[in-house]
């Protein structure tokens, strides 16, 4: 437990803030308990799938309740205080601006597209890139929709207003982005958070990033690392000492012909070396880990140079532990999921099986195709969805949890004095909550 | 008479600073009396007072005052939650109106883009996409839609390709448009299906399921259905509903969300299959259908009989055929091609027997 103010009391000791010596010492302590969170997981997202997604802003609503309240900066959990019925309204509220939008706006661009390409794709993808502006645009305002509605020790946060500029921002750092092949991603990261970082608040105190975004090139060191692993290998294993013994007129072996010799029971013995091969998953392997290692350093390297008047942020995240948190949650919840899978079918297959002890086969299969469509359509619907509600329950207990946790118990505010000078801010009143988001589906989760 | 509580640990913050007090905790006459240090008195009535739920972890409550949206009491002691009577009573309901007005806006914003703009516009449109493109959406869509219906997962629905059946096919097409100058020209294909239907996609791409031939008695009945679908390629109604559907989909992700993925397309398929023309579109394609097939020598009589062949073998089941045959327009519809029969001319079968024949096992 990083708790380490906790005494007898769930709240931080009162005395410090009369002592004032321990108080510039604030660390952040996290009290959840799994078991809990995937029963009310499992309660909100069942609700939601018998309201037909219509629950799913309350779940969401809970959930943050939950995981807010566990998160406790000084011992005193942050809280959130949205409402479920004003994030149901900004869903409408999305939808009859969206729908003309992206109706009216589809059924033009597949116009063009066939009449002008005689082709979809032209259209798919103009499509898709008409939503990428919205999509910055919501995103910004879901952060300070859910940032208004966050509270800490009774004072609100904030973010200023500004949705436009990000988006705006977003697309053209993206380009140079794209342009520079990657290199220039760190300026990216570290700009946008910036632009975030700086309209944001708690109660009368401005936040502020500082730092440079070249500083964010360490973090990308395991990607980079794994690219030139896979450009190595490829080189060596391609070019300057080929896995395929053959000279270089024959045509080079292909995939398909390993696999079958490999299944004719020949061990193919024209390579050379095709232990080297395996060079190529630990490679891609690699790549992802220095994606999410990247995400998450450049997260704790930018926590550390965020700042306000009397307040500074330290931050020991592992990338590491972050990276192990995605493996283990993932395998546990598609394991479950195949798990729980399986048995389904199996128990179709056994009904099917006990069915046919006492009728022909032919008439059991008859029954099921003599279901009408929509009655097999909603069960499979029914099915789909139970399993989603699986996998989403077991997402939170294993993925969403242990990370809120080490977050919270690596992160902690060195020098906290300042907050003595900080009083409450107005609320943010606005109408569509986090409605964009929700509607064009960013999945922002938690 | 009070009652005091443990007050140790318990902290209050007055919702403008993040600087907690230390309190002593009374209830007296109704009132919940939260002590600070400094002697100042916050006195909330017991039945105002709310716990903060969807707490994580150590015990322990957050209590707030419905008079004071920001004011926050930590408490440890929970002996003193028996005291208050309506910890979770919910707040009443406000700006209810307010979110049925939007509910129903975006409803109504929905019905009118799907059920008013995007006909108007596709209608509009349709006419000037090129034969060209037309044909791609046709390709694309029929693509679609042999996927959907494949039930082994793997391939695409078959085309059927017998080549002596698609020879008496395109006999019998020909027959058809011989004395007609079509728009764009016809392409007919049989897929391999138990379904009694047969729908038009643009670009002049006409789909009979194998079960229609099956069904039908004589190729007279097929020969009315392929008339009739080559009367709503002529008038565009597939391409309108292609445009139409392009636009939906987009609604409906929107709508649907993350419940949904591949759905969407699978809708749209189902929809062009089953084809909900207007009436008017309908009756236009009829009409067409009695004039080509009079013109062809062919009794238009034939396409009551496969209304009435398709009632009678396929009534009572499977969904998108039994909405077509409820459609309450049918009895006028067969009534209609029973009209159109001239007593006075001798009509002639569109096939051969063996031709018929051929036909009939163009998916063997």
């Amino acid at each position: 437990m990083t708790d380490t103010h906790a005494t007898a009391s769930p709240w931080a000791s009162p005395a410090q803030a009369a002592a004032g010596a321990d108080q510039t010492d604030l660390r952040v302590a996290f009290t959840g308990k799994r078991g809990p969170l995937f029963w009310l997981a499992f309660k909100t997202g069942f609700f939601t799938i018998l309201t037909v997604g219509i629950y799913r802003f309350w779940m969401k609503t809970r959930l943050r309740r939950w995981y807010w309240s566990a998160i406790r900066p000084g011992g005193h959990p942050l809280e959130y205080v949205g409402d479920p019925i004003e994030k149901l309204l900004g869903f409408f509220i999305a939808v009859v601006i969206l729908t003309f939008y992206i109706g009216i706006v589809n059924l033009l661009l597949m116009f063009v597209s066939f009449s002008v390409f005689s082709a979809s794709w032209v259209g798919y993808l103009a499509s898709f890139a008409g939503v990428v502006p919205l999509w910055f645009y919501a995103r910004y305002r879901a952060r300070r929709y859910v940032l208004g509605r966050t509270r800490w020790r009774g004072v609100r946060f904030g973010l200023e207003k500004g949705a436009w500029g990000y988006a705006v921002r977003a697309l053209w750092y993206w380009a140079l982005t794209l342009l520079s092949l990657g290199i220039l991603w760190p300026r990216m990261t570290f700009l946008l958070e910036k632009y975030r970082t700086d309209r944001t608040f708690f109660g009368s105190a401005r936040l502020t990033q500082g730092g440079r975004w070249p500083m964010l090139y360490r973090a990308t060191l395991p990607f980079v690392f794994s690219l030139l692993l896979l450009a190595g290998a490829a080189l060596w294993v391609g070019w300057i000492d080929p896995v395929s013994a053959q000279t270089e007129a024959e045509e080079v072996i292909q995939f398909e012909d390993v696999i079958g010799m490999l299944e004719k029971g020949e061990f193919p013995g024209t390579l050379a070396a095709p232990e080297r091969l395996l060079l190529f998953p630990l490679a891609l392997a690699g790549l992802l880990f220095g994606a999410i290692y990247y995400t998450w350093v450049c997260k704790r390297i930018m926590a550390q140079h965020k700042f306000s008047d009397g307040i500074r942020f330290a931050s020991a995240l592992s990338g590491v532990r972050v990276a192990v948190i995605y493996v283990i949650g993932n395998f546990i919840s598609y394991l479950a999921l195949g798990i729980g899978l399986a048995a389904l079918i199996l128990g179709v297959v056994f009904l099917y099986w006990e069915a046919a002890l006492f009728g022909d086969t032919s008439h059991v299969g008859q029954v099921w195709s003599d279901l009408p469509r929509w009655l097999t359509l909603l069960l499979l619907g029914i099915l789909y969805l139970f399993v989603f509600l699986l996998w989403g329950v077991l997402h939170n207990t294993f993925i969403t949890f242990p990370l809120m946790r080490h977050l919270a118990r690596t992160t902690s505010l060195p020098e906290a004095l300042g907050l003595d000078h900080i009083s409450q801010r107005d609320r943010d009143n606005f109408a569509e909550a986090e409605g964009f988001a929700e509607a064009l589906d960013l999945g922002a989760a938690i | 008479m009070s009652i005091g509580f443990n007050g140790l640990g318990a902290q209050f913050f007055d919702g403008d600073r993040p600087v907690g007090q230390e309190v002593s905790l009374h209830i007296a006459s109704g009132m919940l009396q939260v002590g600070l240090d400094d002697g100042d008195l916050h006195r909330w009535p017991v039945s105002e007072v709310r716990r903060v739920p969807d707490m994580a972890g150590k015990p322990g409550a957050v209590l707030r005052v419905i008079s004071d949206p920001l004011a926050r009491l930590y408490i440890e002691d929970l002996g003193l939650l028996v005291h208050l009577p309506a910890l979770t009573k919910r707040a009443p309901p406000k700006g209810r109106g307010r979110l049925l007005a939007w509910a129903v806006a975006a409803v109504g914003a929905v019905a009118l883009q799907i059920g008013v703009l995007m006909p108007l516009l596709a209608d509009n449109l349709a006419g000037y996409i090129p034969a060209k493109g037309e044909r791609a959406l046709g390709e694309a869509t029929l693509g679609h839609i042999r996927e959907a219906l494949d039930e082994t997962g793997l391939s695409p629905l078959k085309i059927c390709d017998g080549s002596k059946g698609i020879a008496a096919m395109a006999q019998m097409s020909a027959r058809l448009g011989a004395e007609q100058r079509f728009r764009q020209d016809v392409t007919v294909y049989v897929l391999d299906h138990d379904m009694i239907n047969a729908f038009a996609l643009p670009g002049g791409f006409v789909v009979l399921f194998r079960g229609l031939i099956e069904a039908a008695n004589g190729p007279d009945e097929v020969a009315a259905v392929l008339a009739h679908e080559i009367g709503h390629v002529i008038s565009r109604d597939p391409t309108r509903n292609a445009l139409r559907s392009a636009g939906s989909i987009g609604v409906l992700g929107l709508l649907l969300g993350d419940f949904v993925g591949g759905a969407a397309v699978l809708f749209m398929a189902e929809r062009l299959i089953s084809a909900q023309y207007s009436q008017s579109a309908e009756s236009g394609a009829d009409a067409f259908a009695h004039d080509i097939l009079a013109q062809a020598g062919i009794s238009p009589g034939a396409l009551a009989n496969m209304f009435e062949t398709m009632r009678t073998k396929n009534g009572d089941s499977s969904g998108v055929t039994a909405h077509f045959l409820s459609h309450p327009a049918l009895a006028e519809r067969i009534e209609t091609a029973r009209n159109a029969v001239d007593q006075s001319v001798d009509y002639t079968p569109s096939l051969s027997e063996p031709d018929w024949r051929a036909l009939r096992g163009i998916c063997s």
